[in-house]
């Protein structure tokens, strides 16, 4: 019974943290901890920059973090990840890397610890049948709006940000 | 006779000088000459390239990526990245362009794009993602790229300078005129995809990216958690390449926030994660996990109670 339920219980743990494992970071600019995902949210606390922080959870334009006790939100361009924080492969996305190692026809052994580094460029030899199967997979206008509109992806008209310098 | 014509006369002729006596000392350069001149061609930085010459180059250079990586074998995955792409392309000004995209079967963490409308993500980065806004503003990236011509013009300059030495070596061609061509468009993307962009292109198709992400309904700051993602793994072998041809993350977020500020805050409904993306991340648990019944929990719970 114990083992059935430290069994149960570390499946629940793995499913519930496996989208979300905890991430470190620290503050990179001195700032305010807001008590929404706001600007003109309340202020719960100010943070100082290099304050370690514990990210909880991300919205938008934001992320929620817990520094010093306290909980709150943050710019998340106000956030460095430390070194070896960030989701590793199969974490963020554990069940994605899975279904694709799975569906690798026949090359699962070798094609999972494949890298692609600068000799693998150098010396790569054109592949005109992939290139051939790729062609096969576009997908269409029309179907890439339906696709949207069911998802609830709803446009807005947005101008290119500025740019400081021109080139040419 | 004007001045100036006479100059540019004369320039023309001591330009065809430099190979003329080659050309009529051995009769069988002259077909090697008008090689070099096609490849010159190319290289011309000033020759505007068209759709269906761009699209022929854009396609030499992915049948190289893919020689380098294969797609990965999930008509399901792949069409969903399809799908999600093509999306994004439609906000653009290319939009009518054959747009392609694929997942490449590596560990490494990476993406690509080539001229035409091809573009790559690896699977080592599609596995890194938090969500699918994620994978949206690396799409948005990858496609402004195309949009901007930056390859294509980046390829032109390189092959402007590499074309002609190599078109008087003996191992030139067996495939004819065209052969040739593929020769040079793929030996002068070698050195341009393992080399990198310039930083500025870099930087304008991060700054295009989010733009293109928030018309598509994403959140605009998919890229930037996808660049914090970087900063923190950046000394991984697995990240080699793509850091040696990016700019540092960090001076990636520098400047998007210089651009961005909040200009981009506000859009609603913006969307940052979507079923179609949970169902890759949260299908029923796999037997795998079983094996980590032992582990899984002390290792979790650590750092849980900091």
């Amino acid at each position: 019974m114990r083992i059935a339920g430290a069994l149960i219980g570390a499946l629940a743990l793995c499913i519930a943290a496996a989208p979300a494992a905890a991430e470190e970071g620290a503050v990179i600019r001195a700032g305010e901890l807001k008590a929404m995902p706001f600007i003109d949210a309340v202020t719960s606390a100010k943070v100082a920059a290099n304050q370690a922080v514990t990210i909880v959870s991300r919205k938008g334009g934001w992320v929620e973090v817990q520094a010093n006790g306290q909980t709150g939100w943050l710019r998340m361009l106000n956030v460095r990840l430390q070194g070896g924080s960030a989701p590793a492969a199969g974490q963020a996305n554990v069940h994605a890397a899975s279904l694709l190692r799975t569906n690798s026809s026949g090359k699962t052994v070798t094609t999972g610890i494949k890298g692609l580094g600068e000799e693998d460029l150098q010396n790569a030899v054109p592949n005109p049948a992939e290139l051939t199967k790729l062609t096969s997979l576009a997908v269409p206008a029309a179907e890439a709006s339906s696709n949207a509109a069911a998802s609830g992806l709803v446009e807005h008209p947005v101008d290119y940000l500025d740019q400081k310098k021109k080139k040419k | 006779m004007r001045p100036h014509r006479a100059l540019s006369l004369l320039a023309a002729v001591a330009l065809s000088l430099t190979v003329t006596p080659a050309q009529a000392q051995l009769g069988g350069l002259g077909n090697i000459f008008d090689k070099a001149q096609k490849a010159k061609k190319v290289g011309d930085s000033m020759r505007e390239i068209g759709p269906e010459e761009e699209e022929k180059i854009g396609g030499d250079l992915a049948s190289m990526i893919l020689g380098a990586a294969p797609l990965v074998d999930n008509a399901d995955e792949q069409h969903y990245v399809n799908r999600v792409g093509m999306w994004l392309a439609m906000h653009t000004e290319r939009a009518d362009l054959p747009w392609h995209f694929g997942i490449i079967d590596t560990d490494d963490v990476n993406a690509f794009s080539t001229p035409g409308g091809y573009v790559f993500i690896t699977r080592g980065l599609f596995e890194r993602f938090r969500n699918e806004s994620e994978l949206a503003g690396v799409l948005s990236h990858e496609i402004a790229h195309v949009v901007q011509k930056h390859h294509l013009h980046a390829l032109q300059n390189e092959m402007r300078t590499s074309a002609v030495a190599d078109a008087g070596s003996s191992v030139v061609g067996s495939g004819g005129v065209t052969g040739f061509l593929t020769e040079q468009v793929i030996k002068a993307g070698k050195t341009l995809y393992t080399r990198g962009l310039d930083k500025g292109d870099e930087y304008e198709a991060d700054r295009m990216g989010v733009v293109i992400a928030a018309r598509s309904g994403y959140s605009p700051y998919g890229l930037v958690g996808v660049l914090q993602t970087l900063s923190a793994e950046q000394d991984q072998k697995g990240l080699a390449l793509m850091m040696k041809t990016h700019p540092n993350p960090t001076d990636r977020m520098d400047r998007l926030e210089k651009a961005m500020g909040t200009k981009l805050d506000g859009l609603t409904p913006e969307v940052d994660d979507l079923p179609s993306f949970v169902a890759l991340r949260n299908p029923p648990p796999p037997p795998p996990v079983v094996k980590a019944k032992a582990k899984a929990p002390a290792g979790k719970a650590k750092p849980r109670k900091k």
